[in-house]
This record gives C-alpha cells, structure tokens and sequence, in this order.
C-alpha cells in the first residue's frame, strides 16, 4: 500500500496481523489452504511428473482401469491418461474460475461502490439490477448465455463472470453505505478530494475484508458453475480438457467405467471445499459480518 | 410387412362381412384360427424413444420422432416395405405406368381408393380427403414441412368419392417415394379452422390401426386400438409411446422391462455387447438411410484443391473409428447411397488409410510443410475448423481422433462444436461452416434423386433453393440428376444414379465415414418388428406388432 | 401495510421487465434461431425455412417482436409453444407439480435434518458431533449435485439395485408407492445441498438463542432444558428461517434444474434444457418470467409470514 500514512491505513495494518493471527489458529482455514496449494501444486506440477500427454490418443489402451501400469487414474475412451487430463483440466478449471472470480469482483466492486457511494436514483437501479439477476436462478441464466454462445473458454468464463458479481456488489454497497457518513469521509470531501479518489483510494480499502471473503467464495463457485454446464454439454468444449466436461461424457459409461465420474468429481470437490474453508477462514479472521448465514 | 395377397385377402374377407364395423365383432364371434380373421386385440406395447414427439399433425414442420407417431394413427396412400417395394395403403393399387396409374410421360396420376375406410371418428374416408391433404401441404399460409413434389400438382380432380386424378407440372419420378410419406389427414377436422392452430393438430382424428387417446407432455402417448381398421391389424389393446430424454436411462428401462421395445436414437453402440447378452431381449442391428460424412464447404479456399480432399480420406482412419469408437456396429460407405438400396453402386473404390499416401499427395500438388508443421500453398495455410452438435460423445470422440490423424499429415484442424441452433442455423444451411461432422439423410424413402443435396442451383449460400451446403457444382452431375429426375422406369434409372454415385465419389465434397446402423432392442415375444430403410422411423409397421 | 403491497409490486414490476428485456436479448441476438433443427429434415430448403419464419413473425425487428410478446403477456397471453403449439402456461403448468413434489420434499427433508443438525451442533458446540457436522456441511456445500447424483445412481441403481434410476414413476404404474420410491434419490441429492445452509443457518440462531439472558433465566428457574430451548428457539429462529426459505428459492430451482437433468425427472427444470435444445424460445422466455415469478411471489410471502407471525415486525 503506498497511499500516504494516515490514521486508516495504520488501522489496516494492525488489523492485518491479527487477522492472519486468526486465520492461522483456524484448523479448517489451515486445510482448506493447504488443499488449494496443494491440488494448485499438484495441477502445475504433476503433467511433468506423468510419462503422459493429456491429449495423447490411443485406443488401444481405451478404458483402463485406474492403476492399470503407469496409468494411476487409468483412461478415458480415447485411451487418454485420466491423471495428466485431470492435471491439465485444474488449471483450466481454476483458470476459469479464478479469472471469473476476478472479472466478477471488478464488476461487482463498481457497481457496488458506485450505487452505494452515490446513493439515490443511480444507487436504487443499480440495486435494481442485482435484484433482477438474483432474481432468476442463476443456472437458467447461466444455460441460456451458454446454449447460444459459441464456447470457449474466454467465454464460459465471461458468462460465468457476469452472472456471479451481484453477490460482491450487495455487500459492497451496503458496507460503502456505512462507510460513507463516517467522518475521514467528511474530511476528505472538505480537503476537496474527488469523488473516485474518495471512492477507491478512501473507501475501498475499508470494505476490502468482505470483498475478500466474497472473492474467495466467488472462485468456489465459479468452478462449480464451470462443472455444471460443461456437464451439461454447452460448456468448454473437447479436446481442451476441464473438470467439468470430464464428467460431461461419464454418466454414459457409468456402469462400465465408474473411475471416469469419480475423479473429476472428488478433485471438484476438494477444490470448491478448499475454497469455501478458506473463505469461511477468512470471514471470521477478517471479522466480517456474515450474510445470509 | 407380409405381403399383399394377405392384405387382398383381408379386403375380401370384409366385403364379406359387410359393414366394416361389424368386423371386429364378428371375428371375435368367430374365434381365431384363420389367419385372415382378426383377433380381438390385447396387451400393450410400451416402446421407449428418446425424444418427445411433439407435433401431430403429420404435415406441420415436425421432426423425425414425431413420424412415430403417424404411422400408428394415419395412413399414407402407399407405402413401402423394407425392399423398397410400394404397397397400397388407402389407394387400391400402387400407381404405375403399367396398370395405367401414371400416364406414359409421367403427367398424369389417377388414383383408385378404398371404398371401406372410416375415419376414428366414424365418418367415411373419401377421395375430397386425399385432395385437402395435398392441397393443404403447398397452402401459403401452412406451415408445411415438404413442399417439394406437391408443388407440382396441378387439376386435382375428384372423380368419385374413391378416385382422384391430377396432371403434374413436369415429370417427377420420386413423386410415389413422396406420396409413401404423405399421411392422409380429414377434411372435415379442419374446416373453419385455420390450419397451423387447428384442435386437431393436438388430438388428430386418422385412418390408422390406432387411435390418439391421450398425451401426458414431457412423459408419454397413449393410443388405443382402431377395432375397425380397413388393414392388417390392429393387435394390442393399447401402444404407449414413452419419452426417456437419456439414452442410458432408455437402456436401462429395457434392461429392467420398464419398455418393452427401445426405438429411435436405439442403444448405444458401446451398449451393445451388453446388450446382447440380455436374457429375453432380442437385440437387431439394422441399416438406418443415414450416412456420416464429414462435410466439406468447397466455398473455403483449403477445400477447393481436390488434392486436399482426396489426402484428408486417405488420413481418415475408418476402421478404427468404426471398429474401436462405434463398436463395429455402423457399416463403412463410399457412397450417400445405403447399401440396402436397389440403386447402391458396390463397385465404388474402396478407401484406404494410408498417410504416407496422404502426405504424397500433398506434396505433389505443392502443399509444402511450414515452419510449424502445417503445411501451406499459396498463402492459404492447412488448417480449418471442424463443427458439430457439441455434446454427440461419440462424434466427439471421433473429431479428437481425427485431429490427431491429420496433425500427423501437416494439417491442423481445430475442433469447434456448436450448440444445435447455432450449427444447424446459417452456420450450416448458409455454408459458414469448415468441415461439418453430418449425418445426412440424402434420399426422400426408397428414391435415388439427390437434387437437393448435389444440384448447382441447390446451394443455399448462393440464392439457391436446397441443402447443397457442400456448393458442391458439378454441371456433369447437374445434366445426369436432371435427367434420372424425369425418368420413371426403375430399370433405366439405374445406371444414371450408379454413374452418379462414381463422380461424387471421385470429386468427394464430402468425405462417407459410415453408414449409420441401429441397434434396437426388444422383448422376446413380440412380432412384427421389422426394420426398414425406407422409413426413417421404428413404428413404420406398429399396425403388425403383437405378442406371441 | 398497503403501502407496502404496492411499493413491492411495482419493484417487482421493474425486476420482471429487466429478467424479460436480458432473456429476450440473449435468445434473439445469438446465431441460429428456432428453426434450424429442421435443416437436416430431407428435402428441406433454406427458401421453406424463411417462409415459415416470416409466417410466425420471426424476421420482424426485434423491438417489435419484444413489445408485441410483451404486450401479449400484458394480457395474459403467454404465447405458444414451437414445439407443440400449446400455450406456454399450459406446457409450464403440466411441469410444474413434478418440480414441485421434488422441492417441497426435499426443502422438507432439508429443513428436519438441517434443524436437527443445527440445533445438536448449538447445543454440543464444540464436540465431535458439531465439529464433524461443520466439516461435512461445507463438503456438502461443494460437491457438485449432479455428481453427487451420478454416485447415487452408481452405488443405489447400477451396483446395489434398490432404487430405480431415474423418471418420477413406472410406465402404467404411478401408484403413491411407486412415486415415492422414484422420489428418494433425486429428493435426498437435492436436499443434501440445502441441509448445509439449514444446519448451519440453525446453530447460529440456537447459539444466539443459547446466549440470551431469558433462557439463563428460564434455565435458573428450573424448567427442564430441552423444552425451554425448544420453546424459544422455534419462537426466535422460526421467523429468519422463513426468509431463508424465500431467499432459497432461486437456488432450489437451480438445483431442481440439475437434479431433474440426472435422475430424467419430468420437472421444469427438465423442460428448460428441452426447450433450450428445441430452441423453443416462448417456453424458455415463459419459464425464466416464471422462475422469476416464482421467486418474487416465495420472498414476498415469506415477508408477509414473517409479519403475521411477529406483529412486532411492521411492513414499510
């Protein structure tokens, strides 16, 4: 932070610390970390480790069984080796939801800190707006955009990403409105500052906690959004693997090649749930107050 | 189908009892024993599809499932029988030159009809019906499906309540193939209506061996036996068309007897081995009138060097697509023509896989390797984008297996499946496409006339009226498609459509992968399921099906 | 109270123009259109396509075609279905008692075992029980349904053969009992998510309960724990949980959506994937007006309920 020293940012800082101090001594925070790292570790690294190419075809080796030779997750139709496409899958899944998750705050960010720092008629159909697209489930929405869009990943992404930032724009502005009448606001407005210094340079690092905690909660369930309409078939498209088409073809040979379900869904799992500790970890350490239970 | 002196047999044998109404009655009176007399129905047949049909009114734009349902409830003037031969339904006889049904020059049509026809709702079938059906398919304001053929019609006459004669615009030689797809709907269900939203097209009133009774959308069809059917049949009580969206699920159902017949999008091929081995289930493999083709948009620069198409089939590994990806199941094709047919050319060269093959012809029309591999010529580089339905699996399959084939011969193709509304839209009909993994159904029932497919003038993407989505234009082929169009005889078509099928294999504006194969299953027990090329859907003979 | 009624109405008002206006958009400006699975019909020509689109007034200008299906609904019209030319309403409605069975049991179920869970979690905090129960709730929170659907089917359907794959009844049974053993699976999947938020939603509110002077009071005086908690918890926690329910609703039908997907359930969510694969756009337009309606109507209701319950609360 390179703003100048005032009262604010000293504040942070000592809040900072103890923030992580809290966050250390929550065990699940703690695992939930070091699941991210670890399958983050696991996606990155492990294609060098595996004598495999993800995408490698060979049908003679279609349908292997997990720990068939050097195959540790054995094959999928093609005769791909599921642990290299399943490598090479996490980072595009987390890509997506990483990038998703970062789109989203940005958008969600704004339109929160401009509704609730402007207040009145903007403020009221901005949050109009978040309401309209609460209002709907966000998988219909979500389907609809993907079933007429050709897929790609930069696309799924996008879609994924607009359909996911009103969540960060009702905490954001309700905590700007908060915010707002307190009184180094006052001070800045006398000393002439302008309306987006007030707002991003004044305001924003004090709702950054729950932007945060949001965030974390936001790359969750972007990969979960990923898996879902990948598994219904309009989302990231072959021979680019990702979690969720993995699974897309896997209710097929249910009965056959059970393995095929299996593993993409246990490494969805451990990402969503590593994520969720951490933000749940983060919500208590960053003392937000928790919304919606 | 059994053959037609049954079907004469049966007509006399209600000439003799009378009234058609009675006949039910009567048989059940007399007790089975004679194969004529007809035995009260009984049981139900559940037959599982894997798409709902929707659209009831056979002549609305529908898609295939929805004919599952027609054949069970209407009756088409003629039809066909696994042979290709055409066997009278409501008409007396099939019209042909020889017994003077069709004029000489193929002009003129006259058409006897049965006289003991009744409608489900009780009133007599009549020639006034054939000519609002045929009238109502080229109305303006229809939404019709088919156009092509009744738009030739001209004078439609009705003679007598059962004879209908009309002139055709010019000689059209597929026409009877037409007619064998053209259900006959009652005048009278849409009078003072206005077509397209008519309450028949939700509870339709037919000929057929069964009646509509109800519908539970998104679930199921119930129809109930017509006892007063003019023909073969009826022989269930009752025939529920169920929809199962999932063909695991549908399998499953067959599996567990929860459908007693698993009709159209059928078991999956990697099923099928399984499949086989169920105890009392007997499980077919049939010829569909599909083929699988990798369609190529000879607009796109890449496609327009033969070289380049001719290089491509040769890096096409067919038999292991077919025999490793489709289980063995479909049947390897040089031809759009299925094998089944009169008019299929078996002496087409077979292709090879073969890469070192490929890359030499590359070579030697100067489609030289670039820096990254691909190859390039002139400036247009090797490479091109594959589409289709995203989430087919199997084709799926097939595209990332191909893309590793090519790669190996200097050309990159990239896959980009579409949702269906998008790739089947402009995408397809408008040539925007690359190559297109297709499954075409080139021919109308059994007739051999591809114009729509391969004339010049059929190209969409250039003002043209048809699905030449290849703007494949060959003025040799445009001269020989005219002319097997304005021949009737079977005998002298023959050689034309043989001819026909030797240049689009030469010129390859798309590459034939296989011809699609079916894999239908059923209960041991039941009779008269019986496949069919020439109809493109399970229940084309549902009025013969019965228990043993 | 009147004030209210009104104020929410015409918020509502706003929200389902903006549902309609995005939803309109993205169905109309992405490529293809409501025509084109008929390409591969034999003999079918691009000239017949357009004839037809022109006959159901697709080739209009989409201003037109949005303020005539708008002024349509105005009046209760909600259009036909491509598919089978049956109103729209009618093709919903014969979907919606199948969605509806679905999430009232499962809301049900969620809401017992999630209640149960929270309130023992609340009452051993810190033991095995609350802390294994934290645990598994946000595993549950991320597991995907349909994955956790597709194990179900493995283990219950494929291996062990007790329950039936998939569709809410047999062909030509669909007696009480044969729903039922249809409804197991897809309601114990659906609810698993939701059971999370309930239990968790409950031991905040029992703690809170736990922690307020009157039920240290109640405790002093001698009344038996169990029931001076059970008193005031349904008392306090009751009120929150009915908004939670309300606020629930777009993420059940979400989640009724990927469920009926997997178990082949004949429910809304089922009938939205056809019609997006049929391109039939006036039943996904109708079903997302619907959804919206639904979850409107499920949160004011759940406002007014609060109200009735607790006339301390005033509706502004």
């Amino acid at each position: 932070m390179t703003a100048t020293p005032t009262p604010i940012t000293r504040r942070r800082r000592f809040l900072d610390n103890r923030a992580v101090r809290r966050f250390m001594n929550n065990p699940l925070a703690l695992i939930g970390l070091f699941m991210v790292v670890g399958l983050t570790a696991a996606c990155f690294l492990g294609p060098l480790l595996l004598p495999f190419d993800e995408l490698y075809i060979d049908l003679r080796a279609r349908f292997a069984p997990p720990l068939t030779g050097a195959h540790i997750f054995g094959t999928d139709p093609l005769g791909r080796d599921i642990a290299a496409r399943l490598f090479h899958a996490g980072q595009v899944s987390m890509a997506v939801g990483f990038l998703a998750m970062a789109i989203s705050t940005v958008i969600g960010t704004v339109i929160g800190l401009v509704a609730g720092f402007r207040g009145g008629w903007t403020g009221t159909i901005l949050m109009r707006l978040v309401d309209a697209f609460l209002s709907f489930p966000s998988v219909f929405l979500l389907l609809t955009l993907a079933a007429f869009i050709k897929p790609s990943p930069a696309m799924i992404t996008l879609i994924i990403a607009v359909t996911s930032w009103m969540e960060v724009a009702r905490i954001v502005d309700t905590e700007v409105k908060s915010v707002r009448e307190r009184e180094f606001i006052a001070a800045a407005r006398m000393l002439g500052l302008s309306n987006s210094w007030i707002m991003f340079r004044e305001i924003l690092p004090n709702v950054l906690g729950p932007i945060v905690v949001a965030a974390t909660l936001t790359v969750a369930r972007s990969i979960l959004m990923e898996a879902y309409i990948s598994f219904l078939g309009y989302g990231i498209q072959p021979p680019l693997p990702s979690w969720g088409n993995m699974l897309n073809s896997a209710q097929q040979y249910l009965a056959a090649a059970p393995w095929l379900a299996i593993v993409p869904g246990v490494a969805i799992t451990v990402a969503v749930t590593g994520f969720n500790f951490i933000g749940d970890g983060l919500r208590d350490a960053l003392d937000v107050r928790s919304h919606n239970g | 189908m059994t053959d037609k002196d049954f079907q004469f047999t049966r007509r006399q044998s209600l000439k003799f009892f009378g009234a058609a109404g009675l006949t039910a009655m009567a048989s059940s009176f007399l007790g089975v024993g004679a194969a004529q007399a007809k035995a009260a129905p009984k049981g139900q047949i559940i037959v599982g599809f894997s798409q709902e049909p929707t659209v009831f009114n056979p002549h609305l734009l529908h898609i295939e499932v929805d004919e599952g349902v027609y054949f069970a409830i209407f009756d088409p003037l003629i039809d066909v029988d696994p042979k290709g031969n055409f066997y009278p339904l409501l008409a007396k006889e099939v019209p042909t030159v020889e017994n003077g049904g069709i004029s000489a020059d193929g002009l003129t049509y006259k058409l006897k009809l049965r006289d003991d026809v009744k409608w489900h709702d009780g009133k007599p079938f009549t020639a006034e019906d054939v000519k609002f059906t045929l009238e109502l398919l080229v109305k303006p304001e229809f939404k019709s499906w088919r156009r092509t053929g009744h738009d030739l019609v001209r004078d439609l006459t009705v003679v007598s309540p059962t004879e209908i004669t009309w002139r055709m615009e010019h000689a059209f030689a597929p026409y009877n193939a037409i007619l064998a797809s053209t259900f006959i709907v009652p005048k009278h269900a849409f009078e003072g209506t206005d077509p397209n939203n008519a309450p028949f097209n939700n509870a339709p009133i037919g000929t057929g061996a069964y009646k509509w009774k109800e519908r539970v959308p998104g679930d199921h069809i119930e129809l109930a036996a017509n006892t007063d059917y003019f023909g073969d049949g009826p022989y269930l009580e009752r025939v529920v068309i169920k929809y199962i969206p999932d063909v695991t699920v549908l399998y499953t159902q067959l599996k567990t007897g929860d459908i007693d017949v698993l009709a159209l999008q059928w078991i999956t091929p990697d099923n099928f081995q399984e499949a086989k081995t169920l105890p009392d289930r007997v499980v077919e493999v049939f010829g569909g009138p599909f083929v699988e083709t990798l369609s190529l948009n000879l607009m796109k620069p890449v496609f327009q060097d033969r070289a380049v198409r001719e290089a491509l089939y040769y890096a096409v590994d067919k038999k292991t697509i077919i025999d490793t990806l489709y289980y063995g199941v479909p049947r390897p094709t040089e031809t759009y023509m299925p094998h089944e047919s009169y008019y299929y050319n078996d002496k087409l060269p077979v292709q090879e896989y073969n890469l070192d093959k490929a890359r030499e012809i590359l070579d030697k029309a100067g489609w030289a390797a670039g820096s990254d591999g691909i190859r390039a010529k002139d400036g247009v580089r090797l490479s091109f984008t594959c589409s289709t339905t995203s989430g087919n699996h199997l084709r799926e399959q097939a595209q990332q297996f191909l893309q590793q084939s090519f790669r190996e011969i200097g050309v990159d193709m990239q896959i980009g499946n579409l949702p269906p509304a998008v790739m089947w839209g402009d995408h397809w009909m408008l040539s925007q496409f690359d190559m297109a993994v297709a499954g075409i159904g080139f021919l109308t029932g059994p007739d051999p006339d591809t114009s729509d497919y391969f004339l010049s003038t059929s190209v969409a993407a250039k003002g043209g009226n048809g699905q030449n989505t290849f703007v494949y234009q060959n003025p040799e082929l445009d001269a020989l498609l005219k002319k097997g169009g304005a021949v009737v005889s079977p005998e002298e078509r023959r050689p034309i459509y043989l001819n026909i099928q030797e240049i689009v294999r030469r010129d390859l504006p798309f590459l034939p992968i296989f011809q699609y194969a079916n894999i239908r299953g059923y209960k041991t027990g039941i009779h008269g399921v019986e496949a069919n090329i020439n109809n493109r859907i399970d229940t084309w003979n549902v009025r013969s099906w019965r228990w043993s | 109270m009147a004030r209210f009624l009104i104020g929410r109405l015409w918020q509502s008002i706003v929200l389902l123009l903006l549902v309609s206006l995005i939803g309109f958009m993205v169905l109309n400006l992405a490529p293809g259109g409501p025509l084109s699975q008929f390409a591969l019909t034999p003999g079918m020509t691009k000239e017949a396509l357009d004839r037809i689109a022109e006959q159901m007034g697709l080739n209009r200008p989409l201003p037109v075609q949005y303020l005539d299906w708008l002024w349509k609904l105005v009046r209760g019209d909600w259009g036909k279905s491509f598919r089978d030319n049956r109103p729209v309403l009618d093709v919903i409605g014969s979907h919606l008692f199948a969605t509806l069975l679905l999430m009232g049991a499962s809301t049900l179920l969620s809401m017992l075992v999630g209640a149960w869970i929270g309130i023992r979690s609340a009452v051993r905090r810190g033991s095995l029980f609350d802390y294994s129960m934290t645990v598994l709730c946000f595993v549950a929170l991320s597991v995907p349904t349909f994955w956790i659907g597709l194990v179900a089917i493995f283990l219950f359907s494929l291996r062990l053969g007790w329950l039936p794959a998939g569709n809410m009844y047999t062909v030509g049974d669909g007696s009480v009992r044969d729903i039922l053993i249809h409804l197991v699976m897809p309601t114990c999947v659906l609810a698993l998510v939701n059971v999370a938020t309930w239990a968790r939603y409950m031991r905040t509110a029992t703690l809170e309960v736990i922690n307020q002077d009157f039920v240290r009071t109640a405790h002093a005086k001698g009344l038996a724990p169990r029931r001076i908690l059970m008193k005031h918890i349904v008392g306090n926690a009751l009120l929150p949980m009915i908004t939670l329910a309300g606020m629930q609703l777009p993420t059940l039908l979400g989640g009724a959506l990927v469920t009926e997907t997997v178990f082949t359930w004949p429910g809304m969510g089922r009938l939205f994937l056809d019609s997006l694969g049929y391109n039939d756009y006036p039943v996904v337009m109708g079903l997302l007006m619907f959804s919206a309606i639904l979850v409107l109507a499920g949160n004011l209701i759940a406002d007014l309920l609060v109200a009735f319950v607790d006339p301390r609360i005033r509706l502004e």
